[in-house]
């Protein structure tokens, strides 16, 4: 059997799980979806794995009747690596799902319709990394937007949730009219719908490769949330099911990363502007993402807003990839995408972890206001640790993953600082203290997040004491830790399996590339890292050892002498982030209510202060009242008279015997 | 290898002299005896003999915190070069592997503060991250400066810049200030933060630790001292001029640090700690310094000032 049918065949399982858990039982459909999708992921994997190593992509051509015509599913690296991180995390997700979905069976009318999209969602992602074809790839695009849509609005009698996801449905709309138009205006010079003669195309005219790159980054760049076209972002997560927020921010928005890479491999050389602009907005989205985070109080919004910021990390690598390319500098390149790509699957694997924790504590407590948590960490032990390893993966700190992908670009900017271009230089600098900057306010974010929801005190009633999660749920976020773990401590082996799809972006490929050297130094790393691990662990030892035979007890927390103290006292997470956030106000449009203490014995006072996104505010509401506006001046059009709606239909009778008789 | 023996030695040795020496200098000015130079050490040993007083709020995060940061901090050493340039653990980019070994160290004690559920630790918690989140992006400028001018990219490498030159001339006292602002934020001292202070409010560094005690208490006091002989090593690596005997260097990277030592302990005598508000202006400073400090080095590279 061909290996594209057996890819074919891995995604047609996946769909089939959808269609066979309909008639069962609401319980079994989590199980078995999770079956037909890991199923279906370890075909995709074999064939992707294969495709990583063959030398030639696996391709086959499928004729289609119109508007399609010939389709043409190429499994290049690029495509083969996409869709292992694709069906890996998505396995990962549907097992999270089986115990996430389990306290609504039964209450829902909707659980059948959501793991049917579920499935068609997964087996839609794969298919847009596979399809090298316009008609089909927008297809394919637009089923993945449709499925999620469905799966943002499983709790759509919620007004927020309902709003979510139409918002989401109208953002991903805006994006494909980029697509459509990027496409269209490069298969109209081509001829053809295929991806493949694009590149003759843009080798010819620049311009024309800019101004589609352009378009197409729009496009993509919805889908994937860069800023300033990030809005829908922080409203779905929140309104979606955990599992949902975790796939979408974890994999789906990649396939907006990877709609854009493979845009890069068609103009083969990119122009030196267009790499500028992919940094100038990717390093925006990577500083303010985090900054806007900052703010948050609703976990997962404030994970919403991470992702931004991740995606502004990504889009740096590939920044600094493009123009290692322009300027024909091999190892600016190799890095620069190397860390970009890294950090998609590293991003998808720590986000979906913290999605994953936070939505445990949801489950558990119903609560996703960051100041009404605390203490979880009493409660749910293993969920508590699965968001500290996601946490400090996040903020890139080593020993876990998040640090090995913003190494890779770190390096990639430094081999640019001494490019010997004086402009070049100042880019790099500037974006190498962008990315430690995004580095410090992730580790201030994260370390409010866990401090003030897992650590200290409960800061509300819980309802009795919250459970840990059940087992599927824990095995998701186990696995999730282990590829955490793994790809921090041995970057080298990472780096060997990423530079084979980072090289696929070179001139010829890469061959004449070495990698042993860049090897030889992550293994310093390596041993670095293990290093530091022994210490910690002899240090911890060495701490038992010494306390083995001493009092050791517990007492309540100092308290400078004040005997009444309660948790509501507790250093809020609004505090917390306060002294900077005093440092960046300029970023935000502030709303503080303020309720003085009044006469002399005081009883009410209050404050109250919400921090909102300008951009939102700033620049997308302005086009859409604009819009609006404009429409709005046609609604006599459609003014409900039955009378003028028979009068529309008298004149367009006239009109069209008019014609026939004139014409 | 004996220079790396030595140095591992001097690493572990140093910090508490480094103490001894800064409390030394501020009892002089007070007019003081003072407690002899290696009291912080019978301090450690104290500290290591007793047991401990833990939170009841606390959880398993606020016992590991404290190995972890002492970890970090000695990893972090390992790769930064003292004496003689040579370090115990070199590689390419080794710098930022450092760097985020120190902010692991940081996420870690300030996850231990947290823990307590105390807001005074909440209070010293978050000042921290938000005066760190200024430093770091000055203190990657700096580094990729100086590794523009040496043309590597270890620390190694990039401490045998030539010593000569206009452009070093100016960059290397502006570098050696601004590490200089990075090792009194790191350190936790006066303007920034003042160790001796009694009052919680006005705390950083020593209010989040208010309820550690015993051997995890030694370990922190451990890790502070040999985190400011490391970003100390940093100075002077700059100051030090590369090529000498290794037994010369050794004896001017001792000079060095007591001179650091003694300027610390000068500072906190003569002055006090700044306002909290007027702490980000301080070190914003540090920020227009490496802005200086790149646009040099960029200039001049690409020739533009002759």
């Amino acid at each position: 059997m061909e290996m594209m049918d057996l890819f074919i065949i891995g995604i047609g399982t996946i769909l089939a799980g959808g269609f066979v858990s309909m008639p069962l039982p609401e319980r079994m459909k989590s199980w078995v979806v999770a079956f037909f999708t890991g199923c279906g992921a370890a075909l995709v994997v074999y064939v992707s794995v294969i495709a990583m190593f063959a030398q030639e992509p696996i391709s086959s051509g499928y004729v289609l009747s119109y508007p399609v015509g010939t389709v043409t599913l190429v499994i290049d690296k690029l495509s083969a690596f996409f869709a292992m991180v694709i069906s890996v995390m998505s396995f990962i997700g549907t097992v999270y799902a089986i115990g996430y979905m389990r306290p609504y069976c039964g209450k829902k009318n909707t659980v059948t319709s959501h793991f049917f999209f579920l499935a068609v969602l997964v087996a839609s992602m794969l298919a847009v990394t596979a399809v090298q074809n316009v008609a089909a790839f927008l297809i394919a695009w637009e089923v993945m937007s449709l499925s999620s849509f469905f799966l943002v609005a499983f709790e759509n009698e919620r007004e927020e949730v309902y709003r979510a996801s139409i918002n989401y449905l109208v953002a991903m709309h805006v994006g494909v009219l980029f697509l459509i138009g990027g496409f269209l205006a490069a298969a109209y010079k081509s001829g053809s719908l295929d991806f493949a003669s694009f590149t003759a195309v843009f080798g010819e005219n620049r311009n024309l490769a800019n101004l589609v790159f352009v378009l197409l980054f729009v496009g993509f760049g919805t889908k994937a949330g860069f800023i300033p076209f990030h809005t829908w972002l922080p409203k779905a997560h929140p309104a979606a099911p955990s599992h949902i927020s975790g796939l979408m921010s974890g994999i789906m928005i990649k396939t907006g990363i990877y709609g854009i890479l493979r845009v890069i491999t068609l103009i083969k050389i990119p122009g030196v502007e267009i790499a500028y602009f992919v940094l100038i907005i990717s390093v925006i989205s990577g500083i303010l993402g985090v900054a806007y985070a900052i703010a948050q109080h609703n976990i997962k919004r404030l994970l919403a807003y991470h992702s931004v910021e991740n995606i502004g990390i990504i889009g740096i690598g590939i920044g600094i990839g493009m123009l290692g390319l322009a300027c024909g500098i091999a190892p600016i390149a190799l890095l620069g995408f190397a860390g970009g790509i890294l950090h998609v699957l590293n991003h998808s694997v720590f986000k979906s972890l913290l999605f994953f924790a936070a939505g445990g504590v949801y489950q558990k407590t119903h609560l996703l206001d960051i100041e009404k948590l605390g203490g979880i960490v009493k409660f749910m032990t293993f969920t508590s640790v699965a968001f500290l390893v996601g946490s400090i993966a996040i903020s890139g700190l080593p020993p876990f993953n998040g640090f090995v992908s913003e190494f890779f670009i770190y390096w990639g900017m430094l081999k640019g600082l001494s490019a010997g271009n004086t402009l070049i230089s100042i880019v790099m600098v500037v974006s190498f203290a962008s990315l430690a900057l995004i580095g410090a306010m992730a580790l201030l974010c994260f370390t409010k997040v866990f401090g003030v929801v897992f650590l200290g005190s409960p800061r509300s009633d819980y309802h009795g004491a919250p459970s840990e999660v059940s087992y599927t749920m824990r095995a998701a976020m186990a696995a999730q830790i282990l590829i955490i773990v793994l790809i921090g401590i041995f970057p080298q082996y990472a780096f060997a399996g990423i530079s084979i799809v980072a090289k696929t972006f070179m001139p010829g490929g890469g061959t004449a590339l070495n990698v042993s050297p860049y090897l030889a130094t992550l293994g310093g790393i390596s041993t670095g890292l293990l290093i530091f691990i022994g210490i910690s662990a002899g240090l911890f030892i060495m701490r038992g050892i010494l306390l083995r035979n001493r009092s050791v007890y517990g007492y309540k927390t100092w308290d400078c002498g004040y005997q009444a103290g309660n948790t509501r006292m507790q250093y809020t997470a609004s505090s917390y982030a306060a002294p900077f956030l005093r440092l960046v106000r300029p970023l935000f449009s502030w709303h503080v209510h303020l309720e003085k203490p009044q006469g002399l014995f005081p009883k009410d006072a209050g404050f109250e202060s919400h921090a909102e996104d300008r951009f939102e505010r700033g620049i997308i509401e302005p086009i859409i009242s604009l819009i609006e506006r404009f429409l709005n001046a046609f609604t006599w059009i459609q003014s409900g008279s039955t009378q003028q709606y028979i009068l529309y239909g008298l004149i367009f009778l006239i009109a069209i015997t008019l014609w026939i008789m004139v014409v | 290898m004996l220079e790396t023996v030595i140095n591992i030695l001097l690493l572990f040795i140093l910090p508490f002299f480094f103490l001894g020496l800064i409390n030394r200098v501020k009892s002089f000015w007070a007019g003081r005896q003072g407690p002899s130079i290696i009291q912080p050490f019978r301090d450690f040993i104290r500290l290591m003999k007793k047991g401990e007083v833990i939170s009841t709020t606390s959880s398993f995060v606020f016992r590991i915190a404290p190995s972890v940061t002492f970890a970090s901090v000695i990893a972090a050493g390992l790769i930064v070069p003292l004496a003689g340039g040579k370090a115990a653990l070199s590689f390419e980019m080794d710098f930022i592997l450092f760097a985020y070994l120190l902010g692991l160290g940081k996420f870690m004690t300030v996850a231990g503060a947290m823990d307590t559920g105390s807001s005074f630790e909440g209070m010293g918690a978050s000042r921290e991250v938000a005066f760190s989140a200024l430093v770091e992006p000055a203190f990657f400028v700096i580094i990729a400066s100086l590794g523009l001018i040496s043309g590597g990219l270890s620390f190694e490498k990039i401490f045998t810049i030539t010593r000569g030159g206009d452009m070093a001339v100016l960059v290397l006292p502006l570098g050696v200030i601004a590490l200089f602002i990075m090792l009194l934020v790191e350190g936790c001292r006066v303007p920034v933060d003042d160790p001796n202070t009694h009052l919680e409010l006005t705390m950083i560094h020593e209010v989040m630790v208010l309820d550690n005690s015993g051997p995890d208490m030694g370990f922190i006091v451990y890790a502070a001292g040999m985190k400011m002989i490391v970003i100390g090593a940093l100075i002077a690596n700059l100051i030090i001029p590369n090529g000498i005997p290794f037994w010369a260097a050794l004896a001017s990277f001792l000079g060095v640090t007591a001179a650091l030592a003694v300027v610390i302990g000068t500072i906190e005598s003569v002055m006090a700690r700044l306002r909290m508000t007027h702490v980000p202006q301080f070190l914003l400073f540090m920020t227009a310094i490496s802005v200086v400090i790149v646009s040099t080095v960029v200039l001049f590279i690409s020739g533009g000032i002759k």
